[in-house]
């Protein structure tokens, strides 16, 4: 159990030191720009976190956030704002609804099946921008990613609710029971009787639809609809899925490990900025944390077996 | 004297998986290793075979003390295991697979291919052993596999050869080929240390026995010398009642009708009916179809023709959760790869059928969830530490309790046991049947396939022997086990001889 807490203590541990060594860090200003960096990829993480618990993976979630930022912000241009968001959690979800079908139905693997999505979807978002930013978005859509809401900043509510939200289907419904089986033994469910395609596209799509509302925080935290936007973006959100116990083997994961995971890497992140750190370093010390935390829990795991 | 373990002790975590085991064996001798589940055969084995470390106790190999930190200094010392699930790398061929890990070299660290090769073709001829070196071992039997293990324990020179039930996944003529090639081993004056479940093995094979319970040796000695039943019950420690027919309850309504049901290449024109509060077995060799009959009717492979009618009313099943909702339930023979997600915690397995019944609108009902968990473990007693247990850590019995119990919850009627007693041991056999013969009488229709014959004849009202993708016959439940065979075996003996294994 100890050892199951580490990312957390870890994530204390980094908290308590950095207010210690930069007097700027334990700053109201410091630490609402950390919330909204780290919001975005937090949000893709926790769709991250269900599709890895049924034992697959997304790629393409970093071309995902473009498009759906992308799509998002052009509607804008004749739409109202509302509009404009329904816009981009609904091309989220239809690229996740497509990646699931074709997982499910051309019954390619995951890995391979959203390699190529993630080409596809960034290609699509390149051919529609023909390459350029959108621009010309209303103010009043900044709100999404640089307003407060009592004092704390709007996207740490959305996280809230989000995170909140996936805990439930994770632990309280059909959907994330067979998410967990799946994942554990595919072939276990399939002979239980579990309807596997249905729950696999159905996860996929939860991911899109959580992309979509990350791409939409994006395009608002930029203002502008980028179609280059959240390059990477997808390998960041697996390490906070890993960083937080998530196996890529399947049948394991939690919102808190991954919520946990990702604010250890944007912390990581302050805190080389802030102590000026080069940043070239900082990609060093990530990469090393994500080995670490994995080694450290494939330990953990092979002491309770033994 | 090759090996002797006196009062070795071995702790995990809290639990005690060897208490006080002692173990001798000689050149030249097979001794079998017995006990139950659970009761600490493998922890004794692996401490053998230097995959674990021992607590405490004394280690005398070939009189001399000895502590292997890793596996390969056990094969340097002479020791051997042939694993129940092979070990071996599918893509690579046997000769390969014999010299992985020690292949001979050229200079510049080139393979010396013809040494490997012409080597291998020695050590396979020198044991008569069937099998062609160049062949590539995922296109083997698992007999086969299980030979090109031997061949890798001999070319590595070893005198202690451990088998773990190798027989198990074997069929009948496989297992007589193990057999005669364990025999060969013992008289090149290997030491053999052999673990089995099957009773009836004993006698052929053994020379003498250890029977292990909770982690003690509660007797070694000659096989001579004890009786089957005075075995089980050193396993046991209690008297098991004597294997007794089934008392049968009068047959109900018909649940399942089979019609003219074929399957390209194997299934063909199969039928037969199931009636409520029948047990009805299905014998048959390996490779007759039984296996696949069950797969067939559950929805997992499609059928090709013919009609499948439950309660009289004809349905089409095309995956298994349409043979779930259409009343039916399958306890297939894998239970760790099909019948359970073993990392999932056992109430999680219990329910997973049933998900739909304890759930509105997608949201599970977490009180109902325990209330059905509870109702289920105290009625088959299922022993656990907590629902939320992973139920890999389950003994195999429990297990298959957790695989047959789960689908209560789902309202199935008509139950397909697949192998139901595989792998577990004599008490939670009975405690399998027992289960059995309670859904039976609660009006279920039961279609149980097994590959032993004495169980089949103990449990089943009537048998239906299948035969090379037909039912070949139907015979009373008390007939003579010599009629079985016979039917099954009948014209086939010629066409099976070879390579119908799986």
């Amino acid at each position: 159990m100890i050892q199951r807490l580490l990312p957390f203590f870890t994530l204390i541990a980094l908290f308590i030191v950095l207010s210690i060594v930069s007097p700027s860090f334990l700053t109201a200003t410091n630490l609402s720009s950390v919330a909204r960096q780290t919001a975005v990829i937090n949000i893709m993480a926790l769709g991250m976190t269900v599709v890895i618990i049924s034992g697959g993976i997304d790629l393409s979630v970093g071309s995902i956030l473009a498009l759906a930022g992308l799509l998002g912000a052009m509607t804008m241009h004749s739409y109202p704002v509302a509009a404009g968001v329904v816009a981009g959690l609904a091309a989220g979800t239809l690229c996740g609804l497509a990646n699931g079908l074709m997982i499910t139905t051309l019954r390619v693997s995951p890995f391979i099946v959203t390699l190529g999505t993630m080409g596809i979807y960034r290609g699509l978002a390149l051919i529609i921008s023909k390459g350029l930013p959108v621009q010309q978005i209303p103010d009043s859509f900044s709100f999404l990613a640089e307003g407060n809401l009592l004092d704390v900043p709007f996207v740490l509510w959305i996280l809230l609710v989000c995170a909140a939200a996936t805990q439930v289907i994770l632990q309280h419904t059909r959907l994330g029971r067979y998410a967990f089986s799946i994942g554990s033994n595919p072939e276990a469910a399939f002979y239980a009787g579990v309807p596997v395609r249905f729950h696999t596209t159905a996860v996929y799509a939860l991911a899109g639809l959580l992309t979509g509302l990350a791409g939409m925080i994006e395009s608002s935290r930029l203002m502008t609809g980028q179609p280059t936007s959240g390059q990477g973006y997808e390998l960041t959100a697996i390490a906070a899925v890993v960083i937080g116990g998530g196996s890529l083997r399947g049948g394991e994961g939690s919102v808190l490990g991954t919520l946990v995971g990702a604010f250890i890497m944007g912390l990581l992140a302050n805190g080389s900025d802030l102590l000026g750190v080069n940043p070239y370093w900082q990609q060093v010390v990530i990469g090393a944390v994500i080995i670490a935390a994995v080694a450290l829990d494939e330990w953990r795991k092979r002491r309770l077996s033994s | 004297m090759l090996l002797k373990l006196r009062n070795i002790r071995k702790h995990f975590g809290g639990v005690a998986a060897l208490r006080d085991a002692h173990l001798e064996v000689n050149a030249g001798e097979i001794h079998l290793l017995m006990g139950e589940n659970g009761a600490g055969k493998s922890t004794l084995m692996k401490i053998v075979a230097g995959m674990i470390a021992r607590d405490s106790g004394e280690f005398l190999w070939r009189e001399h003390s000895v502590q292997f930190r890793n596996p390969s200094e056990a094969a340097a010392h002479g020791i051997a295991m042939v694993h129940q699930e092979s070990l071996l790398a599918p893509h690579l061929t046997v000769a390969e697979n014999i010299f992985l890990g020690r292949e001979p070299g050229r200079r510049f660290g080139l393979l010396d291919r013809r040494r490997i090769a012409s080597e291998a073709a020695r050590i396979i001829g020198e044991h008569r052993f069937p099998l062609d070196p160049e062949s590539r071992v995922d296109k083997l039997s698992p007999a086969a596999r299980q030979l090109v293990e031997i061949c890798r324990a001999i070319h590595q020179g070893s005198s202690l050869l451990i088998f773990d039930e190798p027989t198990s996944s074997l069929s009948t003529s496989e297992t007589e080929e193990v057999f005669r090639i364990v025999s060969g081993l013992r008289d090149r004056n290997m030491g053999v240390i052999y673990i089995t479940h099957r009773l009836e093995e004993l006698r052929t094979i053994g020379d003498r026995v250890t029977v292990l319970r909770d982690g003690q040796t509660v007797h070694t000695g000659s096989l001579r010398e004890i009786s089957a039943h005075e075995l089980i019950r050193q396993m046991v420690g209690r008297e098991i009642a004597a294997n007794s027919k089934r008392s049968a309850v009068p047959p109900g309504a018909e649940l399942l009708r089979v019609e003219k049901l074929s399957r390209a290449p194997l299934l063909r024109d199969i039928n037969f009916s199931l009636r409520a509060g029948e047990i009805v077995g299905l014998a048959g060799l390996i490779g007759a179809g039984r296996t696949e009959l069950c797969r067939a009717l559950f929805g997992i492979d499609a059928i090709h023709h013919g009609d499948i009618r439950i309660a009289e009313k004809t349905v089409r099943i095309r995956s298994p959760r349409e043979g779930v909702l259409a009343g039916l339930a399958l306890i297939p023979e894998d239970r760790q790869r099909t019948g359970l997600a073993t990392a999932l915690p056992l109430a999680h397995n219990l329910t997973l059928p049933a998900l739909r019944s304890i759930s509105r609108l997608g949201f599970l009902n977490k009180n109902a969830e325990a209330r059905a968990t509870a109702d289920l473990t105290a009625r088959f007693c299922i022993r656990f530490a907590s629902t939320k247990q992973l139920t890999s850590r389950l003994s195999g019995g429990n297990q298959q309790k957790v695989a047959i119990a789960k689908w209560l919850l789902a309202r199935s009627r008509i139950f397909l046991f697949d192998e139901p007693t595989r792998g577990i041991d004599v008490g939670a056999k009975q405690e399998v049947f027992q289960m059995m013969d309670e859904l039976a009488r609660s009006g279920a229709a039961i279609l149980m396939v097994s590959s032993e014959l004495p169980e089949l004849l103990e449990v089943a009202d009537r048998i239906l022997v299948m035969r090379q993708g037909r039912i070949a016959g139907e015979l009373p439940g008390h007939c003579a086990p010599e009629s079985v065979l016979r039917l099954a075996a009948l014209e086939s003996s010629a066409a099976t001889a070879g390579d119908h294994s799986g």
